[in-house]
């Protein structure tokens, strides 16, 4: 294996997925170069490792030479996420305001699709025996109305030891309002309960809503111990190893943050890896150009799209991780059941199905003959062509055609009395009509027009679909990373530190308030400001970001627009009724407007990874390979060109069909579609337009 | 061309793609309705379904609402087509919500619909139904308790060419915004659904020209014979027979007396008869079910026993005769009240439905849901602005089925719980109330394999007089059924206690206005499912750990013993006694 990076410091990012653990390291000129080994599931930090062998293999240096020279080294990791879905968290005891024990398992009545009602809440996370109550009671305002009462603390805590409760969460009543209670429970806790894990309310989310406040500090609660003993024994194993700089954690919020600051939140993770996706998108907005994109990132099992618009991809409060929801700062990200391994058939009645149910890693499709027997995506494109039989994804498996045809004539065309070719396109067809539905709903719910985005396709099997899905959304050009198998673990290379601070007002606007804003500000400045500092940056390499919660009186959801901090009550007026209209196509003039939160974001900039810009040459390419694949549009198999990416350099272009592949991915383009490399070395592929 | 051709030797494909793409317009016509709509009842309740229907008025797709709203759409594109079949144009809309009249459900839900044309030919609708803010009659907010009649619940409209040729009849708009209380929120959400229903017709349209209108309207066909084969192979897994049930209400919304919905179901191969001959005749009160609206609640009682993911197209409905006599409380004469009838007598159709088909199939079976018993409480804050404030945490424990216990606290069964609550927080911020208690109630839920949800003990003081509305249906008597062997939940309580502190029982309907008062609630907890002693040991053990059942519930109904510690379970002596509650049974 060539290798193109060159000298350090390096900068790494370790991206554990489901099934590969990528690990991309950066040099001193902005060079890239991407590992993949499997990923581990019993332990991911052992597949860090791997990853980290194979890389200074190819480097022919030593680990700790190696490690010694990293500048940085960011990690997304699905420890929090699994140690939630597997429930292998803590047990948890869970302090709340007398006659209020039961809002974390009554859950408002929030059900995913209420037509199922057969399927149960998943297992509460603290059993009511543990959700102990605290006498004492602050108000809608944050006064005082009733005095606490420690001594309920005291008796919880006696529960608590003889319950073997290794993790306490503390929400009470309009904490957000007013924290007094809950501090002094805390300090209590920590005298007093000999337990080493708390986890408060007002400082985890100080929110208004008790059910998702209590959800949120239990979530917190409940992956604590787990997450902080795996991500600790990592950083210090690293350490021996030779590191010499702290780990960054990416957090839901698409930022990172040194692991820590984030050993008490680790609610803060359960977006960690794919949130990543925000550092890659902000890196190729600024070197194409382009502030208006969507990416479509499919991978085995699902598909993400999120989208960028002007410059901002959104973040959003609310999170839903196995129908546990969270209120944690976190990338707007739109998860539908479509990639690589997603299962297709007929049901009862004859009508074909593709999704959401994925065959996993394993048995993963019938292709891999890991004993998987219903078709999948991987299969159809094997069907079609589009992928060849043989060692697959470095070698870690191999596609078996005749287990393919197998599966797809069994399940779909047999029973259907249609050609295996036909199943095998109408598969596609069906899943691609899925992923044009999830950009389409990204775009539309949050009022914007899919049409003005350029799509991003990444992701291992993005870039077989991209074009596809791009040309039928009437996208104006598909854009393809080099590495796009890899782009989360690169977007880690441009993330920088990011921390949200929020606090709660309802309050109407009027001059009156503004008063009550600049305090708010200030105290949430002074919060961001102290973590960065202690993330080690000095004031000139931060930056802040101020936004506000807003909405007319008497609705319960809220508008966030982003403003100066000085912004007068006109100025929020306007600001909120362009962003309302914008979203909702009408104002309300007569309406008065309440302040529901102020945000602060505290921005640590780590040091830009440069862009290299690669010269365009002047050099006819030739495919390897011309070989039959199926094109959708031509209805039949066509005579295709495939090109290795490592002869597709700047300047280079050619018309589809066609099939390049890559090291992490393999890209298709139907006929006519236009192909170029940029001079970032990334692909475009753009349509002929009818005019 | 014959729209009404069989389906036949459709790619499956197609017919795939077809369907999904119909589903996802029907899902955009309700974004488009989220973003733009006034009334914050959209957006926060989702109290609205669009839908698509073929050019003969079956809905092909309704992907988009809530249970209630399925299934009877097809009533109200069928009146316009009979009142406009020859005259419908490209660019016209209409508007209806009468149940007798224009095939609605009940008044206030209005109903958009815009037909599609392609290449001259009209190719289907798109609508979207609706619950206004408010439509004029007796009572502000559409809901009139008062009322003995349908005009004064509001305005009752027959179908009506609201646009014509694209442009808006100015006179009909003037009459309907002079006809509500708040023209501000229903001028703007009518604009929305035009909106909405705009488009989904430009989508529809799109679609049809992409597949050329023959093949269209084969699929479209095809779409719902699908549906129609999905519902009949579940129906035809039922045993033959016929099987009686009925659920009743205690009051007719004046009166404490029984109102039963009476139901006789018969299965027959792939068909089913839903048969309500002898049932009561209509009341006085507003609960009195339109027959769109019977229709509605039978679907959302067979779809969620058979399988919630069976389309919601109207072809799923093809295999269901309904029998609804005249002049009863399932099919009202016209002018009867029936404002309530989405939440209350839907609730005792959906019982009276699922009871029978639990006879066919029970392992299947569904407990009941307890009716809910809260009320509105209205009035004016300190600063003189007023308030309407739902008691809506107050909620009910639905009932269990086999592998899910009750839901302890959730919304009406019309919505299959779908209408979530607000957070404390939310009512103290919003409300001159402060609430003193939200817990779940003890030994309330039905007994059973799968317990029913508990319900929940609730008080609030309500801080400034106020005006109470009662809705107390769920009050007094058991209304969460248990099934195969499972016990009723309890019924629920409700007390108002005055700062002198004197305590007094609630109404279950009427007007009561009090001085700064506290609301103490016991809502009903819901019927559980199997026998209690066939119930895991280990979750009845967790019950009486977490305060759901007390000591003598686990012992003498459940048959279990906790070990010394307290922690688990004492098998011997549990089995033991489990032994003997099964002897002294038999």
């Amino acid at each position: 294996m060539s290798i193109t990076i060159q000298s350090p410091p390096w900068r790494v990012g370790v991206d554990v997925g489901g099934t590969f653990t990528d690990l991309v390291i950066a040099d001193s000129e902005g060079r890239t170069e991407v590992f993949k080994v499997p990923s581990v599931p019993a332990d991911p930090g052992e597949g860090v490792i791997n990853a980290l062998a194979t890389a200074c293999a190819a480097l022919d240096q030593s680990t700790k030479k190696f490690l010694g020279d990293c500048q940085f080294f960011l990690h997304g990791s699905t420890v929090a996420t699994n140690t939630l879905l597997e429930g292998k968290g803590a047990t948890v005891g869970l302090l709340t305001t007398t006659g209020f024990r039961d809002s974390l398992e009554a859950r408002r009545g929030l059900r995913k699709d209420p037509w199922d009602h057969r399927t149960p809440y998943p297992p509460v996370l603290v059993p009511r025996y543990l959700r102990q109550p605290v006498g004492g009671r602050i108000d809608a305002k944050g006064s005082e109305i009733e005095p606490l009462e420690l001594d309920d603390v005291r008796s919880a805590c006696r529960v608590f030891r003889a319950e073997g409760v290794e993790s306490i969460a503390v929400c009470l009543l309009n904490s957000f309002a007013n924290n007094s209670h809950e501090k002094a429970v805390a300090a209590l806790l920590h005298e007093e309960s000999g337990c080493e894990w708390v986890s408060v309310s007002s400082d985890i989310v100080p929110i208004m809503g008790e059910y998702e406040r209590t959800s949120t500090t239990a979530v917190n609660a409940y992956v604590m111990p787990r997450v902080a003993s795996y991500l600790t024994a990592l950083q210090e194993r690293l350490i021996r190893m030779g590191l010499k700089t702290k780990l960054l954690m990416l957090q839901s919020n698409g930022g990172a943050a040194s692991l820590d600051q984030l050993i008490r939140q680790p609610v803060n993770l359960l977006l960690s890896g794919p949130s990543a996706g925000v550092g890659a998108m902000n890196h190729l907005a600024a070197g194409i150009g382009e502030n208006n994109l969507v990416s479509m990132e499919i991978g085995g099992t699902s598909c993400d799209v999120m989208l960028m618009h002007e410059g901002r991809v959104a973040i959003t409060d609310s999170l839903s991780v196995n129908e546990y929801d969270l209120v944690t700062p976190s990338v707007d990200i739109h998860t539908v059941g479509a990639g690589g391994g997603t299962i297709s058939g007929l049901d009862g009645a004859g009508l074909m199905y593709a999704g959401p149910e994925g065959a996993g890693a394993r048995p993963g499709p019938a292709a891999y003959g890991q004993g998987g027997t219903r078709p999948t995506v991987t299969d159809a494109h094997l069907v079609l062509g589009r992928m060849r039989p043989g060692p697959y994804a470095g070698g870690s498996v191999s596609l078996d055609m005749s287990l393919a045809e197998k599966a797809i004539d069994k399940e779909i065309a047999d029973p259907a009395g249609i050609s295996r070719v036909d199943a095998a396109a109408g598969l596609i067809r069906i899943v691609e009509q899925n992923l044009l539905h999830a950009v389409e709903r990204i775009s539309i719910q949050r009022g914007y027009n899919p049409g003005r985005f350029m799509l991003i396709a990444c992701g291992g099997a993005g870039p077989m679909h991209g074009a596809s899905v791009g040309r039928k959304l009437g996208a104006r050009a598909v854009y393809v990373p080099r590495q796009a198998g890899a782009f989360c673990a690169i977007g880690m290379q441009h993330a920088n530190v990011r921390r949200d601070f929020v606090h709660v007002v309802m309050r109407e606007l009027n001059e009156e308030v503004i008063d009550v804003i600049s305090e708010g500000y200030k105290k949430l400045e002074g919060q961001a400001l102290d973590a960065l500092k202690n993330e080690g940056f000095e004031k000139q390499d931060t930056e802040f970001g101020y936004e506000l919660d807003l909405h007319y009186e008497g609705q319960q959801w809220d508008v966030r627009v982003v403003l100066d901090p000085d912004a007068n009550p006109d100025d929020i007026r306007d600001a909120f009724e362009g962003e309302y209209d914008r979203q909702f196509g009408h104002t309300n003039p007569d309406s008065r407007i309440n302040i529901a939160k102020l945000r602060v974001v505290g921005i640590g900039k780590l040091p830009a990874l440069e862009d290299l810009k690669f010269d365009a040459i002047d050099e006819a390419v030739t495919p390897i390979e011309t070989r039959p694949v199926y094109s959708e549009s031509a209805g039949e198999f066509l005579d295709t060109p495939v090109y290795r990416g490592a002869d597709l350099y700047s300047g280079h272009s050619f018309l589809g069909p066609a099939i390049v592949e890559e090291v992490t991915t393999t890209i298709l383009v139907g006929p006519g579609d236009h192909v170029s490399v940029d001079e970032l070395n990334n692909y475009i592929v753009t349509f002929e337009t009818e005019d | 061309m014959d729209v009404k051709s069989p389906s036949k030797n459709l790619d499956p494909v197609l017919l795939a793609l077809t369907q999904n793409r119909l589903d996802h317009i029907s899902h955009q016509m309700g974004w488009v309705m989220v973003r733009t709509a006034r009334s914050p009842i959209f957006s926060q309740a989702h109290d609205f379904s669009c839908f698509i229907a073929g050019p003969t008025g079956e809905v092909v797709s309704q992907a988009d609402g809530i249970p209630i709203h399925t299934g009877s759409g097809g009533f109200g594109v069928r009146a316009i087509l009979r009142d406009f079949g020859d005259e419908l144009a490209d660019g016209d809309v209409y508007l209806l919500n009468d149940p007798w009249e224009a095939g609605g459900n009940h008044l206030p839900d209005w109903v958009i619909a815009r037909p599609i044309f392609v290449g001259g030919e009209m190719v289907g609708l798109t609508c979207n139904r609706a619950h206004q803010s408010d439509i004029g009659g007796g009572a502000a907010g559409a809901y009139n308790p008062a009322a003995t009649d349908a005009w004064s619940e509001g305005v009752r409209l027959p179908v009506l060419k609201l646009v014509e040729a694209g442009t808006i009849r100015k006179d009909l708009w003037k009459l309907l915004m002079l006809n509500t209380r708040t023209p501000h929120l229903q001028d703007g959400d009518l604009r929305a659904m035009l909106g909405s229903t705009r488009i989904g017709m430009e989508r529809v349209a799109a679609l049809v020209e992409e597949l050329g209108v023959k093949t269209a309207m084969d699929y479209f066909a095809g779409v719902l014979d699908h549906a129609d084969r999905s519902v009949r192979a579940e129906i035809a897994k039922l045993p033959d027979g016929i099987y009686e049930a009925e659920d009743r209400s205690d009051n007719d919304c004046f009166e404490i007396r029984d109102v039963t919905v009476r139901v006789k179901l018969t299965i027959k191969g792939d068909n089913i008869t839903v048969d309500f001959t002898g049932t009561d005749d209509q009341i006085l009160g507003f609960k009195n079910s339109s027959l769109g609206n019977t229709y509605s609640a039978i679907f959302t009682a067979l779809a969620s026993f058979l399988d919630p993911h069976l389309p919601h197209n109207e072809g799923a409905f093809r295999c269901v005769d309904v029998i609804a006599p005249e002049g009863t409380i399932v099919n009202a004469n016209e002018g009867a009240p029936t404002t309530m009838c989405t939440v209350f007598f839907a609730h005792e159709i959906i019982h009276a439905v699922w009871k029978s088909l639990a006879q066919a199939d029970p392992e299947r079976g569904c407990a009941g849901w307890a009716k809910n018993v809260f009320g509105i409480s209205v009035g004016k804050e300190k600063s003189g602005h007023p308030f309407v404030f739902y008691h809506g945490a107050a909620a009910a424990g639905s009932g269990a089925v086999e592998g899910r216990d009750g839901f302890n606290q959730i919304g009406h069964v019309c919505t299959l719980g779908g209408l979530t609550m607000p957070n404390v927080e939310v009512y103290e911020q919003l409300y001159p109330v402060i609430f003193r208690r939200q817990e779940f109630r003890i030994d309330a839920a039905g007994y059973g394999k799968y317990r029913g949800g508990s319900g929940c003990d609730y008080e609030v003081d309500i801080l400034t007089p106020a005006t109470h509305s009662f809705r107390g249906e769920g009050l007094d008597y058991e209304t969460g059924y248990g099934i195969n062997g499972g016990g009723n939940g309890a019924p629920g309580r409700m007390h108002l206690q005055h700062s002198n502190g004197q305590t007094e029982g609630a109404p279950k309907f009427g007007l009561r206005r009090t001085d700064a008062v506290r609301f103490i609630t016991q809502s009903p907890g819901g019927g559980g499912y199997g026998l209690p002693l066939e119930r895991d040991p280990g979750s009845v053990l967790r019950d009486w750990r977490d305060g759901i059942i007390s000591e003598s519930v686990m012992k003498n109904i459940y048959g279990v013993v906790a070990a010394s510690d307290g922690k688990s379970v004492n098998i011997a002596e549990t089995e033991d006694l489990r032994a003997k509650l099964r002897e002294s049974k038999a």
